[in-house]
């Protein structure tokens, strides 16, 4: 289709606009491993001194070890709740006969444009009422619900590509509507339940606005606020640590990424916040 | 989506199950609507309690003064020389602040109990009940002399011990409840009217009331403007710079390059839309601070380094709109290639064929087939950027000076965090409130933009 025109006039200029970010990320690399002279940007030693927060906990903070683990809990916890009740909704509004469908379609759609952040000063109230503020469980299941519409939305439309034969097969057999659902047609979206369990699991490792307001401090610190607070704290300035941690937490991001570019793209594309 | 909608206009008639003789235990498992509701219920649920209870209780804060000195949860009843002098000048009761607020001494049962426990000895305490009980005095050495004539002649130490007992100054006193409140200031003064007496609750209340006084605030206060003036200066400008117009950009130029290159270069613009905020925040960071990369490449030419993000209030709005802009671009990188990958390819072809430069086949055939990509992602980042949050708080975190405080960000500051540590909730929830309603309203404009009814596939299994 380009036929008689070159291209690399616009890899070029291309690749003039991605420089900074190219830059950004190749030395984030590059300065965790280095050390570079004042003022220079070219490294002259190799040096893992960067990393010795890996094992060295500074006075007044939580192990690095444990607010990963937070972070794990916090990620897997509110995608395995996204995936679940967004496969069960999902299938719902696919594929039931249910009173007023059409509103609740409607209703998920408005949802998922609806920025859920606003509402951040009830929740953060509430919370406290409740009691469920600074833990785990609070940021999780707001997490959780703030996601949940985009869930439901992917779900409906994976379950809209089974076809109804198998469904109706399996009714000709005596099977429950129940067991149709649970044994024939949550086989039939598995690709789309693991790609909405990792979209789900990236978006909880990298949130930072909710655990910030609501479990900021004490033992439900998550990797992002963990790294926040290093980055504010005036005292200890050092770039190499903040990177350090910073690939430390980026890194299965990066990794998982790698792997299932494509399935991500498509649901970025397809509307997540940002 | 349209394969759904084909197989719903397919036309093939309703099927219709057969009645299944299912264990009774599970009937209501077994038909579209039981199930259906069943299946529904964990999702209704997180949406009554995340979404709908929390946009009632935005409107419902938004009319209190709730603050970190009210507390959320109700208050006390507090008396102080504050107090005070809010009755005496606020309610023009002067006479009754001084009243509360002297020292006063009440020979009651209660102090008595009080001294028995202490163990003075019974005799002084007799004597006490005999000769004085019910007794009131207002001054401490009138109320120690009295003690000191008693018949068993108590000790200076004893004195002081048993005047402190019967001591019932408000002054500095704290009351759980009004109750308790309006029984302590009946036994200092029993003839308290009934005004009074709401004054007093009033006056001393250290719990968050209603009031309208929020709104109020936000119309008049000149913070307002400049804030929304910010707000709107950020959307608009992010939004055609990068979240239409540079991500346009992307996705025609990888369309004309080979697929490999292309492919690097969208995973390139991708990059910071998986990144976790902070730590993309953290490499603008290091490109701008005053050791960054900038400043020491710049330091080669003579240029003195300097923080470029914070420096000044453009530097600032700079760093602003590219932080979020280099994210806001790849979401429509990714929906106009695919839009434009859908474009028949015989009209590219037709195109080469009639010798057509390519900026003519941008302008005549990619354009006009990006109307709706374009207002859907429009629509879409205007409520995504009218609430981002996350990477100007990290950024600039609204500085330097305010000069890039947007809405969002100015409710965080508000009621959620800030330096003075005073977090009004209830003047944060009014502003929370114009967000939410704004959100609502573009949410339903959106539904409205989408053909949904297309979307809905009549069930076919009629059960």
């Amino acid at each position: 289709m380009t036929g008689h025109l070159k291209s690399w006039p616009i890899v070029l200029a291309l690749s003039i606009l991605s420089a900074p970010l190219v830059l950004m990320y190749v030395y984030l690399f590059i300065d965790t491993f280095t050390n570079a002279p004042p003022g220079s940007f070219i490294p002259n030693e190799f040096t893992l001194e960067h990393w010795t927060f890996l094992w060295h906990t500074p006075p007044g903070r939580l192990s690095i070890w444990r607010v990963t683990l937070n972070s794990l809990m916090f990620a897997t916890s509110t995608a395995t709740l996204v995936v679940v009740v967004s496969s069960m909704a999902g299938y719902v509004l696919s594929r039931l006969n249910v009173p007023a469908r059409g509103f609740f379609l409607a209703g998920v759609m408005v949802l998922h444009a609806f920025p859920a952040i606003t509402l951040i000063v009830a929740i953060f109230l509430v919370l406290q009422i409740v009691g469920l503020y600074n833990t785990l469980i609070g940021v999780i299941l707001v997490k959780a619900a703030i996601d949940m519409p985009l869930g439901i939305w992917l779900m409906k439309g994976f379950y809209d590509t089974v076809p109804w034969e198998i469904e109706m097969a399996g009714i000709q057999d005596g099977a429950s509507r129940f067991t149709v659902w649970r044994k024939l047609v949550l086989p039939q979206v598995k690709p789309g339940i693991f790609a909405l369990g990792l979209f789900a699991f990236l978006l909880g490792w990298g949130e930072f606005i909710l655990p910030q307001v609501l479990a900021p401090s004490g033992n439900a610190q998550v990797l992002s606020v963990y790294l926040a607070a290093l980055i504010a704290d005036d005292n200890n300035f050092d770039m190499a640590l903040f990177k350090s941690v910073g690939l430390f937490y980026i890194a299965p991001v990066l990794i998982l990424f790698f792997f299932f570019q494509s399935y991500l793209m498509n649901i970025y594309g397809g509307g997540s916040k940002g | 989506m349209n394969a759904s909608r084909d197989i719903a206009q397919d036309g093939s008639a309703p099927f219709k199950a057969r009645a299944v003789p299912a264990r009774r235990s599970l009937g209501w498992l077994n038909s579209s609507k039981g199930l259906g509701i069943v299946l529904l219920m964990p999702a209704l649920m997180l949406v009554v309690l995340f979404f709908l209870a929390p946009v009632v209780l935005t409107a419902v804060f938004a009319f209190t003064n709730m603050s970190t000195a009210t507390g959320i949860t109700g208050g006390a009843y507090q008396v102080s020389p504050g107090t005070l002098r809010v009755l005496s000048d606020r309610y023009g009761m002067g006479e009754l602040a001084e009243r509360l607020g002297q020292p006063t001494y009440i020979v009651d049962e209660e102090g008595l109990a009080a001294l028995e426990e202490m163990g003075i000895e019974p005799g002084i305490i007799a004597g006490l009940r005999d000769d004085h009980l019910g007794e009131t005095y207002s001054s401490r050495r009138e109320f120690e002399r009295e003690i000191r004539d008693l018949p068993d002649r108590p000790s200076t130490r004893t004195v002081k011990q048993i005047s402190a007992e019967f001591s019932r100054s408000l002054a500095n006193a704290r009351f759980r409840n009004a109750g308790a409140l309006v029984a302590a200031a009946e036994a200092i003064d029993p003839d308290l009217g009934d005004a009074e007496k709401d004054a007093l609750l009033d006056a001393t209340y250290t719990g968050w009331t209603w009031t309208t006084d929020n709104f109020r605030r936000l119309a008049s206060s000149p913070q307002t403007t400049r804030v929304l003036l910010n707000t709107v200066f950020f959307v608009a400008l992010t939004l055609t710079l990068f979240n239409t117009g540079f991500a346009m950009l992307l996705a025609i130029t990888t369309h004309y390059i080979p697929e490999r290159p292309a492919g690097i270069f969208r995973i390139i613009w991708f990059l910071p839309r998986i990144s976790p905020a902070v730590i993309y925040v953290l490499l603008w960071k290091w490109l701008a601070w005053d050791t960054g990369f900038i400043s020491a490449f710049l330091d080669n030419f003579g240029v003195r380094p300097r923080n470029w993000m914070l420096g000044s209030a453009t530097n600032a709005w700079v760093f602003v709109i590219l932080i979020n802009g280099f994210v806001g671009a790849s979401m429509g990188m990714v929906i106009f290639a695919s839009a434009i990958k859908a474009i028949p390819q015989s009209l590219f072809h037709a195109a080469s064929v009639d010798g057509a430069y390519r900026w003519q086949q941008v302008r005549h055939i990619i354009l006009p087939h990006l109307k709706w990509p374009i207002l859907f992602v429009t629509c879409y980042q205007t409520l995504s950027l009218l609430t981002a949050i996350d990477h100007i708080l990290l950024s600039t975190d609204g500085g330097p000076g305010g000069a890039t405080e947007v809405w969002s960000l100015w409710v965080y500051h508000t009621a959620l965090n800030n330096y003075a540590g005073n977090l009004q909730y209830g003047y944060g929830a009014a502003m929370a409130l114009v967000l939410v309603i704004i959100g609502v309203v573009l949410s339903l404009i959106y539904l409205r933009l989408f053909n949904y009814n297309a979307l809905i596939i009549k069930p076919r299994i009629e059960h």
